[in-house]
């Protein structure tokens, strides 16, 4: 049972007015990228829309597009979970060190360990590679959101199902498994939606998806109307995944409401396997972190393009911040309501409203970014290539993640005290405030770090809507490796990967201990 | 207790750091509007802007905002904004970005005084575009892996079978678009058709041209088709002694030897025509041409002016008869590569 607000006679209850109509902020801004390519898609008429689609590239480009989505999904659920159950629930040496080092691969933008990679050796260009090191970069969004369930979800069922016989393995997959459903499906559904999105690492690693192709589409040619199809495809593909989450995440939860219930589990002796498990995660870690670290310094102490551009590096990191940080701000602000929604009056159109921001998710920021241009060109031209309109990316681009973060937080907090605290004759506003919003901190800190990491490798978006002249770490990284500097491009790459440790840590603790006792 | 220091912090921090953050946004407009500025679009190697921007700015006093982007996404940024666009100039690390601008008449005619500085029909037939420096197409070849004697004469040799593996390209690179255009226009469709197609089978498709120029260079491959400035680039990485790859300039007027310009142009929706002209003046003039030469291993298209780079001697080059501006958008290479299944 959770704490949504199911009134006496079992019947779902109407969101108040109010938090209805700030949650149609965020869902008017993710219609705006859907008109945009609905309108632009249209040029090509009915006609060319079918010759388009059922050209062989387009057959083989949908196959590579789902292949790799859904390979790199599957290999981040299980590395996640299992790095989580290691770390949580067995008696594995150095745990608490382990636990914070599983979550540091989500340091490395994905184009960076991509480029370390490849310069190591072709062998890891292709589809092959690319899932091994797409999945290396994704699994934290699954591990760290499964090892907080770990340690929140009721573990006298798991007692009961030892004391009935069953073994670690059969108990794993029948008690804790299910529990673990609803974090599993949001991070599951997370890391395929930045598949479908990711272009960076896979064009340096040679493997075409949609999302490449309509890149190359707006790098080759000067029309825009096919690659916007593309785009109603790559939207269409997010559809099911999407639906498939909402009815996993749909089906009762049983995480245990509220703190304070926890006891400690006992933690299952490694024995024989303690070697194997230790090897694995070492060999995890230093895959996804050592190797683009060593790569990075070989660079820095290497290249003799060494040395340009140091003047950028304080501006760069100036404009990495100043536009992340708010941006996160803005991202999280959108998405609070959606969850709040979700959560406490849930019901088909507050969950079908929580799902649309993953739809979009799935864009490439090419997309969001021309049809930004295009509208707020013709809507509000004294905000064209001001920051307002990137934050508006920003968040239209990324509100799943923010959702993601808060989500666990805010079914924690009970809805009842607030409707004490509104009975005793406070305003809805003064009692969220006091009473909701202190207890969802941590959720709101964890969506604020990942935000801010997110925002500060953002790359397509911001280099089109930013304001003229304002460079980040980012960009700074594209435009040198753009011109085959990699020495000059090794600062700027080392210090957003530094840089990004930081609302990483944050987010790893404020994630892992959100079922902790205060 | 902590729960409420926390909060007021919290609160305090917002309201600071929000005020502090966006101030900055707003500070920025208002000191923009106080100096006269020129907008540019840059899709040039950014080295080579800073240093021609910086050289105008000292020149002229007049300031110039760059946007970083590729050159066809900005193309397509602008296209997009249409009359709206904010930007006055557009540098382009080729010419089919700008002629597509012209097509949709979005490019104002540059100053014929500029436009007569530089080497002739390296410009847009009706003057809306200007080339800024040249290069020409090469094959990059590995030293120790195929000598130099049994390279083919031509570059339309290449795609055959006994170049099975030995060849990288970059079907997606601009030059490459440009170059088949050439083929097409000096050879006819059929031959470029059939030289697409045979690259397909034989050759391996590279995503960028400093990959295909680095894998020769690490022996991953035998040859590239590239440009010739790429050499250099690596050169500059490990030094130029160390050099494992050389080029092969194509002779006899071969479509391999074509030679393609970066170029510029100003929006017909800019506010500001003059500035904008200056600008261009000064980059085609005699320390605009410098400050480009001296950053990228291109050729300055000002008669007289040298490049620092120890370059193969313009005069020397033996390119085909297809200019910049025949070129056009090159649009056709696109309908080429989908016909061989490379789109």
């Amino acid at each position: 049972m959770t704490s949504s607000a199911v009134s006496s006679d079992g019947r779902y209850r109407a969101p108040p007015i109010g938090l209805a109509a700030t949650a149609v902020i965020p869902v008017f801004l993710i219609a705006l990228p859907v008109l945009y390519l609905v309108l632009r898609a249209g040029q090509v008429g009915l006609a060319g829309v079918w010759t388009e689609l059922a050209r062989a590239r387009t057959l083989g480009l949908l196959l590579n597009t789902v292949v790799l989505a859904a390979s790199v999904t599957l290999c981040s659920t299980v590395i996640g979970v299992a790095v989580a159950w290691a770390v949580e629930r067995t008696a594995l040496p150095g745990r608490g060190a382990w636990r914070v080092m599983a979550g540091l691969p989500l340091a490395v933008p994905a184009f960076v360990s991509s480029y370390t990679w490849s310069s190591l050796s072709g062998a890891f260009e292709g589809m092959a590679g690319a899932i091994f090191i797409l999945s290396l970069s994704s699994y934290p969004l699954v591990y760290l959101p499964v090892a907080a369930a770990l340690r929140g979800i009721d573990s006298s069922l798991e007692d009961v199902s030892r004391s009935l016989g069953s073994g670690v393995r059969k108990t794993f997959i029948r008690v804790i498994l299910p529990q673990l459903q609803p974090a599993l499906g949001a991070g599951a559904l997370l890391v395929l939606t930045h598949m479908l999105a990711e272009f960076g690492a896979l064009s340096l690693l040679r493997v075409q998806t949609f999302t490449t192709a309509i890149f190359e589409s707006y790098q080759l040619q000067f029309d825009n109307a096919s690659a916007a199809l593309l785009s109603v495809v790559l939207m269409a593909l997010c559809l099911p995944a999407a639906y498939a989450e909402m009815r996993v995440r749909g089906s009762a939860s049983l995480l245990r409401v509220g703190r304070g219930s926890a006891r400690v589990v006992p933690l299952a002796g490694l024995g024989h396997w303690k070697l194997p498990v230790l090897a694995s995660l070492l060999t995890l870690v230093a895959a996804a972190l050592a190797v683009p670290a060593v790569t990075l310094v070989y660079w820095l102490v290497q290249g003799q393009s060494l040395g340009r551009g140091y003047a950028d590096i304080w501006p760069a990191i100036q404009g990495s911040f100043e536009l992340a940080v708010p941006g996160a701000f803005f991202t999280t602000l959108l998405a609070l309501p959606l969850v709040l929604l979700a959560t406490r009056y849930r019901g088909r159109l507050s969950s079908l409203v929580d799902r649309l921001p993953y739809v979009v998710h799935g864009l490439p920021g090419l997309v969001v970014a021309l049809a930004l241009v295009f509208l707020s060109l013709h809507v509000t031209p004294f905000l064209y290539q001001s920051a307002v309109v990137l934050f508006i990316a920003y968040g239209i681009l990324f509100l799943p993640l923010a959702q993601s973060a808060l989500r666990a937080s805010v079914e924690l907090a009970p809805a009842r005290i607030e409707e004490v605290a509104r009975s005793l004759g406070r305003g809805p506003l003064r009692a969220f405030v006091s009473i909701t919003l202190p207890a969802i901190a941590p959720g709101i800190g964890a969506a604020l770090a990942l935000m801010t990491l997110e925002l500060m490798r953002e790359l397509t978006a911001t280099l089109m809507l930013a304001p003229t002249g304002v460079v980040t770490l980012a960009t700074e990284v594209w435009s040198h490796t753009n011109d085959a500097e990699y020495a000059a491009a090794a600062p700027f790459a080392a210090l957003l990967v530094l840089v990004s440790a930081i609302p990483v840590y944050i987010f790893t603790r404020r994630t892992l201990t959100l079922y902790d006792a205060p | 207790m902590s729960q409420i220091s926390r909060r007021a912090l919290l609160r305090s921090a917002a309201i600071l750091g929000s005020s502090a953050l966006f101030g900055r946004w707003t500070l920025r407009a208002a000191h923009a509007a106080q100096t006269q500025t020129l907008t540019l679009y840059n899709g040039q190697h950014a080295q080579t802007t800073a240093a021609l921007v910086r050289a105008f700015t000292e020149a002229t006093g007049i300031h110039v905002d760059i946007r970083k982007g590729s050159s066809s996404q900005l193309a397509n940024q602008i296209i997009e904004e249409g009359q709206r666009s904010p930007a006055d100039l557009f540098y382009a690390e080729e010419s089919p970005p700008l002629a597509a601008l012209s097509e949709k008449g979005l490019l104002a005619v540059v100053d014929a005084s500029t436009r007569s500085q530089i080497r002739p029909n390296y410009e847009a037939k009706d003057g809306t575009w200007i080339g800024a420096s040249a290069r020409c197409r090469v094959v990059a070849y590995n030293k120790a892996m195929v000598d130099e004697k049994d390279l083919p004469a031509s570059v339309l040799d290449f795609a055959k079978p006994q170049w099975q593996d030995k060849v990288a390209f970059v079907p997606t690179s601009g030059a490459f678009q440009e170059q088949l255009v050439a083929i097409e226009k000096l050879k006819g469709r059929d031959v470029a058709l059939a030289w697409l197609k045979g690259l397909k089978q034989y050759g391996r498709i590279y995503n960028g041209n400093m990959a295909a120029m680095r894998a020769v260079e690490k022996g991953e491959i035998a040859t590239a088709l590239v440009n010739n400035y790429y050499w250099y680039v690596v050169a500059k990485e490990v030094g130029e002694a160390n050099m494992q790859s050389a080029l092969l300039y194509m002779k006899n007027q071969d479509p391999g030897a074509l030679i393609t310009v970066s170029a510029a142009g100003i929006l017909k929706s800019s506010k500001n025509q003059q500035a904008a002209q200056q600008f261009l003046a000064f980059m085609v003039g005699e320390a605009g041409q410098q400050a480009i030469a001296a950053s990228v291993a291109e050729y300055p298209l000002r008669p007289g002016v040298a490049s620092p780079y120890d370059l193969k001697p313009f005069d020397e080059l033996e390119p085909p008869p297809v200019s910049p501006a025949d070129l056009g958008d090159a649009a056709q290479a696109l309908s080429l590569r989908r016909e061989a299944g490379l789109a």
